[in-house]
């Protein structure tokens, strides 16, 4: 027997419990563990990726001259100011001479000396040597004795010692001087090229140890970067290779470059690559050295693969593998993977093909029992 | 079922014991045949509700004789075992107010009782259905009973009282909130379905408008009953 | 026989479906503190799942590295790779500190991981978008719950990291995102601390008069040199070759590599048992006091509605209706009661976890288990109204 007056209100309970009982089974399949997982997926494609590699490194210069004395000294002059440009051979300044002028002053007078003496032997020879030959006349008309003409000739022979042995000593007086010199000129400090003062250490009137430089010139054309590279992600890299650099300064502004060799020896305790990397151009205005810098190497492309979005891969049990979309369903498959470029695109050799579909994005770990749910944009990331 | 109305010789209850006991009921006794209606009349505290209640089988009498239809229900202590089943099978109560129960609609309010005792619900509907009809409420079968005029809800719980066809209906003051005319009304009911369904039926009143209509009337006073001959007008 | 306490729900069913819902409601606010608790639980297993690590190598005799600061000599995995049984030895830092995106500030615990590819323990393990890192410094994964963009320019420490990918669920014990980062700009980030204080340092060293010889110019350079640099990390991410026992091999780095060694189980228990031991026991009492206020407010309206229908159970026992039968209709509405509530609950729930700020995790088992909580609730709170019903006198009915 079907109630009549209980229709308007079965009617009105019906309209809100099996909204309510909907709303629950909605509630239960769709939170929790029951819930399928969203997930989106790509294709895998086969084309050539360009791997490059990354890594960071400081503004130096190929040449840095450190200039200073040979001895230990005080500095008495420094012409020049860090920044100036400066040309080879310039004198940038000079260490205190002490009493090295009075010195040379000394063995000018010396030499002087020198040549007094042997102008006073060159007389005495001269007149041994006429001497002995009047006497050597005589003995042979046998006008005198032979024991006066032998001592003629042993005076003439002394004379000849004295006038060589005056002759030595002039030259060691004139060495003497020219080293005198030398050392006065060596205390001057010249630029050895035409350069950049980069740094200034001291200022006139310190003293200074033998070997410690007052000024350092650097060759601004020989600016390059000292870039660090993981080991893990430097395979490949070799000399001649163009490079981008982007100065910390400059950010966005990418210069152009090229390996110039890498380092035969590595870092072993930052377990990293060592690479120099020379500006095609120089870059204007000179940047600071010791300025961080970004350095992208571009290997050769590499011949086409497949190849998949790096978010794809997936750790499970040991394994590194991807989820692959098969009937429907994800299932893990391992995979091999080769190199990799920046953007994120990685070559797979071993696992999938061309064309299968692999989940890219999911909104929690796959598992093996996971329902999936394929969408354009995993809900809750922020556009 | 057998009706043969109801007989009570020697009633007494005594509430509490000692010193303090109060004798409600001290001798009661009362015959009513099948198919008649007589008023049971008293002031207040005369014993009437103690009375009721014995013979609606809620509270023990003290001492006694209960005769319903041919069986003896209560001589110095209950003779029947399961007085729910006597109050649901045996015993008709039509209250003062209707006390339906809100959540049933009318059919429901009828079919309630034998449904308790076990009949199948379109049996028992049938049979409300059936009361119904002869109290000409039948239209209303599928009403709630707050949609029911006072007459109607009166109707209804008569048309319980009688569903399971008990040999004795208990009328307690059911004319109370009634005027006159539904007051008549009811009790020309109750009188026809005496007749019709072979049932005695005692009224408990102080209406002063129907107490006319019986012929016979208990009168009860401390405790003690006295019948008397009413007019017995019988209705106008 | 016709169902008395399904034909009263009907006939109230507004009320009831109200008083439901608000009993829903309560319901929902236990579930999801249950909830509350269960994501505090996840968010330490997932640093541990995220890690992908089967052993965690730390400083000897630390708690390390999420409980405990912890440091290693960054080579110390090289030694760990050439123990039997190792498969990845991965080295890994953890710091939490303030990320900064323009204005925004934003604490992270930021990862330093190891240079390779992924699947590298450390790394994240799945994405949500962008990519993973493929440069070995200035680029960084973060979870979304850091309010980071693909493309932000964020700020750690002195210097700059574009961010490439986005994660989720990428959180530390405590709930704040994770930010991946290389592992040597992670060490540099963690020791350099800012400019002025570089500065500061430098200055100092140049005034301590040993280090700073007039007769030995270069060394003062060297002492800062060395100063600048850090040599450690807070952990090495080791996974196992398999067939290998983490108990053993945790032994045997314990006692041949003086560090400590931690297997899962350790971790997790170490994560959530210590770490949030008293806040789990500050919900518990929480969950505690919500079942006994539901239960409270459970009795309260069965008891309510029971008394509302004194008369009409007085009726009811007058003709006959066994006290069985109305106890089962008390008992039958506050069952139902409870469903209502429970269903009310579970939605209200479900839809209010993403709202909070902290990952609330309901758990199915908690859901069923509080189904029955529920139902019990409901059967114990209706006793009180069955009593009271089975008390009322059938005379009551009768006037007078």
């Amino acid at each position: 027997m079907r109630r009549l007056p209980f229709q308007g209100r079965t009617l009105a309970l019906v309209a809100v419990i099996v909204p309510l009982l909907a709303l629950f089974v909605y509630v239960a399949l769709r939170s929790g563990p029951l819930a399928p997982v969203s997930v989106t997926v790509a294709s895998v494609e086969t084309r050539a990726i360009t791997p490059a590699l990354f890594g960071i490194g400081t503004v130096q210069t190929r040449y840095t001259y450190r200039i200073g004395p040979t001895f230990a000294g005080r500095v008495k002059r420094l012409d020049v100011h860090v920044g100036d440009r400066v040309k080879a051979g310039q004198v940038l300044g000079e260490m205190d001479p002490v009493d090295l002028d009075q010195r040379i002053r000394a063995q000018g007078a010396a030499l002087k000396r020198a040549e007094a003496a042997l102008r006073e032997a060159a007389a005495r020879q001269n007149f041994a040597r006429s001497q002995a030959r009047r006497y050597e006349q005589l003995f042979a008309v046998r006008t005198i004795s032979e024991e006066l003409a032998t001592t003629k000739h042993q005076e003439l022979q002394i004379a000849d010692a004295a006038l060589s042995g005056a002759q030595e000593e002039l030259i060691r007086a004139r060495s003497d001087g020219e080293a005198l010199v030398a050392q006065r000129n060596n205390l001057r400090l010249v630029a050895p090229v035409d350069g950049l003062v980069a740094v200034r250490d001291v200022d006139p009137g310190t003293t200074i140890v033998a070997g410690q430089p007052v000024v350092e010139v650097i060759a601004p054309e020989s600016l390059w970067i000292n870039a660090r590279f993981d080991q893990v992600s430097a395979s490949g890299l070799g000399a001649g290779l163009p490079a981008s650099v982007v100065l910390r300064s400059r950010n966005g502004q990418a210069l152009t470059g090229r390996v110039l060799r890498v380092e035969p020896m590595a870092d072993a305790v930052t377990e990293e690559t060592l690479a120099k990397v020379a500006f095609d151009s120089r870059p204007e205005p000179l940047p600071p050295i010791g300025e961080l810098a970004e350095v992208t190497i571009e290997l050769p492309a590499l011949p086409a693969a497949p190849v998949i979005p790096n978010a794809a891969i997936r750790r499970e049990a040991g394994q590194v593998g991807v989820w692959k979309i098969v009937d429907g369903d994800a299932r893990f498959t391992p995979v091999k993977l080769g190199v990799g470029d920046l953007d994120g695109h990685v070559q797979v050799l071993e696992g999938v093909r061309d064309g299968e579909q692999v989940v890219v994005y999911s909104e929690k770990a796959l598992t093996a029992g996971s329902r999936i749910d394929v969408v354009d944009d995993i809900p809750g990331v922020p556009r | 079922m057998s009706s043969k109305g109801i007989r009570i010789e020697g009633l007494k209850k005594r509430y509490g014991g000692g010193d303090t006991a109060v004798h409600a009921l001290k001798d009661v006794a009362m015959d009513v045949a099948p198919g008649e209606v007589v008023g049971l009349i008293g002031p207040s505290g005369s014993g009437k509700s103690t009375l009721l209640k014995c013979l609606g089988a809620v509270i023990d009498p003290t001492a006694g004789r209960m005769t319903l239809g041919d069986e003896v229900i209560y001589d110095d202590g209950w003779k029947v075992r399961d007085l729910r089943a006597l109050r649901r099978d045996r015993i008709g109560f039509v209250f003062q107010a209707p006390y339906l129960i809100p959540f049933l609609d009318v059919i429901d309010n009828v079919a309630l009782l034998p449904m308790l005792a076990g009949v199948p619900n379109a049996e028992a509907r049938e049979q409300a259905l059936e009361l119904l009809t002869a109290l000409d409420v039948h239209h209303r079968a599928r009403a709630m009973p707050s949609q029911l005029s006072g007459g109607e809800q009166q109707r209804v719980a008569i048309a319980r009282g009688l569903v399971n066809r008990p040999p004795v209906i208990l009328a307690d003051e059911p004319t109370a909130p009634l005027d006159s005319e539904r007051a008549m009304a009811v009790i020309r009911i109750l009188n026809d379905m005496a007749r019709k369904f072979e049932t005695a039926v005692i009224v408990v009143t102080h209406d002063e408008k129907i107490i006319p209509t019986f012929k016979r009337i208990y009168h009860i006073r401390d405790g003690v009953t006295h019948e008397e001959a009413g007019e017995g007008r019988g209705f106008d | 026989m016709i169902s008395l306490a399904g034909r009263d729900i009907l006939h109230a069913w507004g009320k009831f479906v109200f008083t439901g819902i608000g009993l829903g409601l309560l319901i929902g606010v236990t579930l999801t503190m249950a909830g509350v608790y269960r994501g505090m639980v996840d968010d330490g297993r997932a640093l541990l799942d995220n890690s992908g690590a089967d052993l965690w190598v730390v400083q000897k005799d630390t708690l390390g590295p999420y409980a405990e600061s912890s440091s290693v000599n960054d080579d110390a995995y090289r030694t760990l790779l050439a123990m039997p049984g190792i498969a990845q030895a991965v080295n890994v830092t953890y710091l939490t500190m303030q990320v900064r995106r323009g204005d925004l500030d934003v604490r992270a615990m930021v990862v330093g991981i190891a240079p390779g590819r992924p699947g590298i323990p450390g790394w994240p393990p799945y994405l949500v978008a962008g990519r993973q890192i493929t440069r070995g410094h200035y680029e960084a994964v973060a979870d979304i719950a850091s309010g980071f963009r693909l493309g932000d320019r964020v700020a750690i420490r002195r210097n700059h990291y574009v961010v490439v990918g986005l994660t989720r669920r990428m959180v530390s014990s405590s709930g704040d995102p994770m930010v991946f980062i290389p592992l040597k700009d992670a060490q540099e980030a963690q020791f350099l601390k800012d400019n002025d204080a570089i500065w500061q340092s430098r200055r100092r060293t140049g005034a301590n008069p040993a280090f700073n010889r007039p007769g030995v110019p270069d060394l003062l350079d060297a002492v800062i040199a060395s100063q600048s640099t850090n040599a450690f990390v807070n952990a090495v991410l080791v996974t196992l070759e398999p067939g290998h026992a983490p108990e053993e091999i945790a032994r045997s780095v314990g006692r041949w590599k003086r560090l400590t060694a931690y297997t899962r189980p350790q971790m997790e228990e170490i994560l959530v048992g210590k770490l949030i031991a008293t806040s789990a026991r500050q919900i518990g009492m929480f969950l505690v006091i919500l079942a006994v206020v539901s239960a409270a407010i459970v009795a309260f309206i069965i008891y309510t509605l029971t008394m509302d229908k004194i008369r009409e159970i007085a009726v009811l026992k007058l003709i006959g209706t066994r006290n069985r039968t109305i106890a089962a209709m008390i008992m039958q509405q506050a069952l139902a009661l409870g469903l209502i509530g429970f269903v009310v609950g579970k939605i209200t729930a479900t839809f209010a976890a993403p709202l909070f700020p902290k990952y609330v995790l309901l758990v199915p088992f908690d859901s069923i288990a509080g189904f029955f909580a529920v139902l019990a609730i409901c059967v114990l709170a209706s006793v009180v109204a069955i009593r009271m019903a089975l008390r009322i006198d059938p005379a009551e009915a009768i006037g007078g």
